[in-house]
């Protein structure tokens, strides 16, 4: 994953999260707009869901400007705020099992440019039509991932698309690296085998794009 | 060789974590299990195709969070004591400015007044003292008495003497008239004195025996109609309690007569029955 700016600034923001510490709330305003997208799809790959993600994504960053001056390590702001991202999805996640619900979208999906891929495709001035394969294959490579179980599902997301360290996940879910890895290892080992349910293999991938 | 590499070592060899012995030593056992390898690059194939999962562009939005501890300058305690110190400064002044204080520090001693300052006359040097006063009150008190006292001496004296005077003048003319009078005017003084209690006695005689035999008619009468009222009433209590008697008599009689006249029914009612 290439590097972005936002990248950068995020691992060199412990001055601004020591600043956001003693209350300064310019800082915990730069905090949110640096991590905000980060915590949004982890929330959103956790449930497909933008709302949901969302509302996770929101109730992070007020939890985070309530207990930051509580926290004892800024090195280890990154674990402590997924720590509260990954509270609120499973708090989300209990909910949504008490409620069954499900978006309008999900019911019919539509075709091409009748689909609602098409309007959330965000760089739609690229190629039209070549973004819109990737969205659908981003959707669908998604759906795969909402086949795992809740804590594999977290292992993975935070590890291939957070690119949180082993030692920062273990942190975050407060279980030893070692189960990290093990789950880790069957979410990957659980993917695998659900992609090939779906005949979804690296080539059909590099045809279709 | 029993080594066979558990799941936390295959991650971290996925993810080139591993020490180079370990390293070494897995990719041993690759080389004898290529299909173990072929396992594990399978999961590297995974996260390939997974990496396509791409990232939904977002725009935080504004987090407005109710911050209870930031209090505004009116809540602050530092405001309040202040604007308590300005308020009662203001206070002062309004009521300085109203009644006029005057503070003024003087041998040690403080003075805080308000209002209009009396003006003190300065006391002459030679003028009366508290003692002078209470020895003049004392003095004037003295004098009046002793004038109350001579006076009413004088008065004493006065009245006596008037008293004896009078006295002695009217023994005087006492004297004089007995001597005068001759023994048939006291005779006749005398026996006007016993006619005059006679008549009174008579008088008061007749006007007794008069007053007691009114008293004793009436008394009579009073008697004579007490004794008619209740023999009045007596009649009226026989005369009602005979009217009860005939009443009852006469409901007694009727009653028998029904009592009868069902008896004598009753028996044709039981033929008639049969």
């Amino acid at each position: 994953m290439a590097e972005t700016l936002l990248d950068i600034a995020m691992m060199h923001s412990d001055a601004l999260i020591a600043r956001a510490r003693e209350g300064d709330k310019n800082a915990q305003g730069k905090l949110v707009q640096l991590w905000y997208k980060r915590i949004y799809n982890f929330s959103y790959k956790f449930f497909f869901d933008h709302d949901l993600a969302m509302e996770v994504a929101q109730k992070t960053f007020i939890s985070m400007h309530k207990n930051l001056a509580g926290l004892q390590e800024v090195t280890r702001f990154k674990s402590w705020l997924y720590t509260i991202a990954v509270n609120y999805c499973r708090e989300e996640t209990r909910k949504k099992k008490a409620s069954r619900s499900f978006s309008l979208n999900d019911l019919n999906p539509g075709d091409g440019e009748e689909s609602y891929y098409w309007e959330e495709s965000h760089q739609r001035h690229e190629n039209p039509e070549r973004q819109l394969r990737h969205s659908e294959l981003s959707d669908l490579l998604q759906k795969c991932l909402m086949e795992l179980n809740p804590e594999q599902r977290e292992v993975v997301i935070m590890k291939e698309y957070e690119g949180l360290k082993f030692r920062e996940i273990a942190e975050a879910l407060n279980i030893s690296e070692n189960t990290v890895k093990s789950r880790m290892y069957y979410g990957l080992d659980g993917l695998k085998k659900i992609l090939e349910q779906k005949q979804i293999t690296k080539e059909n991938i590099g045809y279709e794009l | 060789m029993n080594y066979k590499p558990d799941e936390s070592t295959l991650i971290s060899y996925l993810y080139d974590e591993l020490s180079d012995k370990e390293k070494t030593k897995l990719e041993n056992y690759f080389q004898q299990h290529p299909e173990e390898l072929a396992k594990w690059r399978a999961l590297g194939d995974v996260r390939d195709m997974m990496s396509f999962a791409q990232d939904k562009e977002v725009i935080a939005p504004p987090v407005f969070v109710d911050d209870s501890n930031v209090r505004s300058l009116w809540q602050s305690s530092y405001f309040k004591i202040s604007i308590g110190i300005a308020a009662s400064i203001v206070f002062l002044l309004v009521a300085g400015k109203i009644l006029g204080p005057e503070i003024s520090y003087s041998k040690g001693e403080l003075k805080i007044s308000f209002g209009n300052k009396k003006v003190v006359e300065p006391v002459p040097a030679n003028s009366l003292t508290e003692e002078k006063v209470r020895e003049m009150i004392s003095a004037s008190l003295a004098s009046n008495n002793e004038k109350q006292q001579t006076l009413k001496e004088e008065d004493e004296k006065r009245l006596m003497q008037s008293l004896v005077d009078m006295n002695s003048r009217k023994m005087d003319v006492l004297a004089k008239n007995a001597s005068l009078a001759s023994r048939e005017q006291v005779q006749a003084f005398v026996a006007g004195l016993q006619e005059q209690n006679l008549k009174l006695m008579k008088d008061y005689f007749q006007l007794s025996s008069t007053e007691q035999k009114k008293y004793m008619e009436s008394l009579l009468t009073d008697f004579s109609g007490y004794l008619q009222e209740q023999r009045k009433q007596d009649l009226q209590l026989v005369e009602s309690q005979m009217k009860y008697y005939e009443k009852n008599n006469n409901q007694f009689k009727q009653e028998t007569e029904q009592i009868l006249t069902s008896l004598i029914a009753s028996p044709n009612r039981s033929k008639n029955n049969y």
